[in-house]
């Protein structure tokens, strides 16, 4: 099939789901109205409760929710072949993703702004709470193993991408330093770091890491791991204007420029898939269901979503109106994303073999590989092209891995420092985070994590969608559109996590597994349990908190009859 | 005229409408993290000063009664969000 049909099918996708589906639910069972004052207005503050644009908001919620994993994701399902990878990421996002992401912010806003913490413990139980907090936190660990993954595979694939990146880094600081420091325009700051960090793409050509560091060095995982999370220490730990910020801004127009012309490209060469549609049910990660439905998670649904629609976006909506643009439109945005990747990794290796050697190794080098493509379409030379794909592919995943660093600095805190003031010390938090984020990048091979995270991501959207179907039930609304994407995605993640953590478990029980790998295989193992327990107990609390809903609306019956 | 000022202003709307969403996509997150920052100073400084008003005197009165004509105008965001309730995913978005 041709890669613009893919596309056309898609944007079809995009506008029945979006305008139809998203709009009938808005309009006849939300009732969004306009008249109604939202939190932004309603408990202004100037700094969480603001009023904002819709396009700001629109700009804001894509870039909080599209990271590396609309990209990875499909890079690395198509190993299952592009048939089913399309159609999930399509009807994934057609009747789940929206609904969270939406149903988040919706649900938020009409609770005055509150968290999921807050949320949980209202609409569920208080055990709810605890158990979603705690498992926030394994979450971003595997966040930050498998990402720091896609960062170490990266740099020893593709040798101009470390030089790139420390371009990026020293780009980043100068543009903190005028903005912030020197007081200098932001065009001008934007231009002049833009231009530093663009360079950096060009010397990594001439001057690869193994020119410089030589072979063993620049093929060492530690390195690039010790590397990552230095990084990632000093975004969590220095002032956030200083490195994390201005970082993360230089690296949006690279990623966006990057994307914008890699997009324009693939409608020129508009190629046609030449892997497979579909290649077996069962590849060495597992069988199609359940795990690839959680190998593609933010192209189709992710929990990660409904954190920022519920605790960023809910409370800057200044008009209920627009929970549907910058909810559901910018998820159905990010499936298209989704859909390029996936004719990135179908179209540009010219067999299943060439293509299956390339994953082997990572899926930074497929997608550098797929950029390089279709930027020389628009007259990039192709090595210049190779490694402003790496770079993007770095900065999508550090961008992320750094923010998480920081949070986890913040939840080891707030854990632990009832048990020892010790933990309250930024350095010390920030430490064991970048630790435990090392250890399961060097321990774990990086398919299986992949799917942890995934699993960890689309249990969090599972959480999302149960909590959006106590809130309609408790309102009485129509509440099917929520209830049946929850059971689907409640059974296939914990499905998932139990088939992902049998498999590395028992290779440590047979004795398959030796040194680091025993101890990635066992480490990720328990993580996996750990989740599939909180998930069962989370479940039971749901199902408590349904009957309460069911029994409650069955007890008013007859008095609304009566009346 | 007054056709050609409507051209005018759904072109500059479309632009405009484009200025935001880079703005949201490049800046916005850095401006609400300057805001954070900035709220969380004064956030502190009312706490010190004005702590009693949530049951937790820190200075004495005297000192609150003269900084209070200038803190009256923060006084209500303040209180709620020093009482709202946070978790960490508030630290996440």
């Amino acid at each position: 099939m041709n890669s613009v049909v893919v596309l056309i099918i898609s944007l079809v996708v995009f506008f029945v789901g979006y305008r139809l589906y998203a709009g009938y639910i808005d309009r006849k069972v939300i009732k969004a109205d306009p008249k109604k004052a939202t939190p932004a207005k309603m408990y202004m503050d100037g700094v969480e409760f603001m009023p904002t644009s819709k396009n700001v908001l629109f700009g804001y919620q894509f870039k909080s929710i599209a990271g590396a994993g609309p990209i990875i994701g499909p890079i690395i399902a198509i190993q299952w072949g592009w048939l089913p990878a399309l159609v999930w990421i399509l009807l994934g996002t057609f009747f789940i993703g929206w609904v969270q992401d939406y149903g988040s912010a919706i649900m938020a806003m009409r609770h005055e702004g509150a968290s999921f913490g807050g949320l949980s413990h209202k609409l569920i139980s208080p055990r709810a709470r605890t158990i979603l907090l705690s498992f926030v936190y394994f979450y971003l660990l595997l966040i930050a193993g498998a990402f720091g993954n896609v960062v170490v595979d990266t740099a020893i694939r593709l040798k101009p991408a470390p030089m790139a990146w420390l371009f990026l880094t020293i780009a980043g600081i100068i543009a903190g330093q005028m903005i912030y420091r020197w007081k200098r325009d932001i065009i001008l700051t934007t231009i002049v770091t833009v231009i530093i960090a663009m360079l950096g793409i060009w010397v990594g050509t001439i001057a690869p890491s193994n020119q410089i560091i030589g072979e063993t060095l620049s093929n060492s995982r530690l390195l690039w791991a010790v590397a990552a999370f230095v990084f990632c220490y000093f975004a969590a730990v220095m002032p956030i204007w200083k490195f994390a910020l201005p970082v993360n801004y230089v690296a949006a127009y690279i990623v966006f420029i990057g994307l914008f012309v890699g997009i324009i490209g693939i409608f020129i060469l508009h190629p046609d898939f030449t892997l497979p549609a579909v290649t077996s049910f069962s590849i060495p990660i597992g069988p199609v269901w359940p795990i690839m439905f959680v190998t593609i998670a933010c192209g189709a649904i992710s929990g990660w979503h409904s954190i920022v629609s519920s605790s960023g976006t809910a409370r800057q909506l200044e008009n209920e109106l627009d929970a549907r643009p910058v909810g559901a439109g910018v998820m159905f945005v990010e499936m298209m994303l989704a859909a390029f990747a996936l004719v990135i990794a179908g179209t540009i290796y010219a067999s299943p073999a060439d293509y299956g050697a390339a994953i082997k190794l990572g899926p930074g080098g497929v997608f550098a590989a797929g950029v390089a493509k279709f930027l020389n379409a628009v007259g990039l030379p192709t090595d210049i092209g190779r490694s402003y794909g790496s770079v993007m592919m770095v900065v999508l995943a550090i961008t992320i891995m750094q923010l998480v660093v920081r949070f986890m600095r913040v939840a080891t805190s707030e854990l632990l420092a009832g048990w020892h003031p010790v933990f309250r010390n930024a350095h010390v938090g920030t430490f064991i985070a970048s630790i435990l984020g090392i250890v399961l990048v060097l321990t774990g091979w990086w398919q299986y994590l992949w799917v942890l995270f995934g699993g960890a991501n689309q249990l969090m959207a599972s959480l999302a969608l149960m909590l959006i179907t106590a809130w309609l039930m408790s309102e009485g609304k129509s509440y099917s559109w929520a209830l049946w994407p929850m059971i689907f995605m409640f059974i296939t993640t914990i499905a998932a996590l139990l088939y992902t953590s049998y498999s590395l478990l028992n290779k440590v029980l047979v004795g398959a597994v030796k040194g680091q790998a025993l101890i990635g295989n066992t480490l990720m193992g328990l993580v996996g349990i750990f989740l599939v327990v909180a998930a069962i107990v989370l479940g039971i609390e749901g199902i408590k908190a349904f009957n309460k809903y069911r029994a409650l609306k069955n007890n008013k019956m007859p008095e609304s009859a009566q009346a | 005229m007054g056709e050609k000022e409507g051209k005018e202003k759904k072109k500059g709307g479309f632009f405009g409408a484009v200025k935001e969403f880079v703005y949201g996509v490049a800046a916005h997150d850095s401006a609400r993290f300057a805001l954070k920052s900035r709220a969380s100073m004064e956030h502190l400084f009312i706490l010190i000063t004005m702590g009693d008003m949530l049951g937790v005197p820190i200075l004495p009165p005297y000192y609150s009664l003269r900084l209070l004509p200038y803190v009256v105008p923060q006084i209500s965001t303040w209180k709620r969000r020093m009482l709202r309730e946070k978790d960490l995913t508030d630290a996440l978005a």
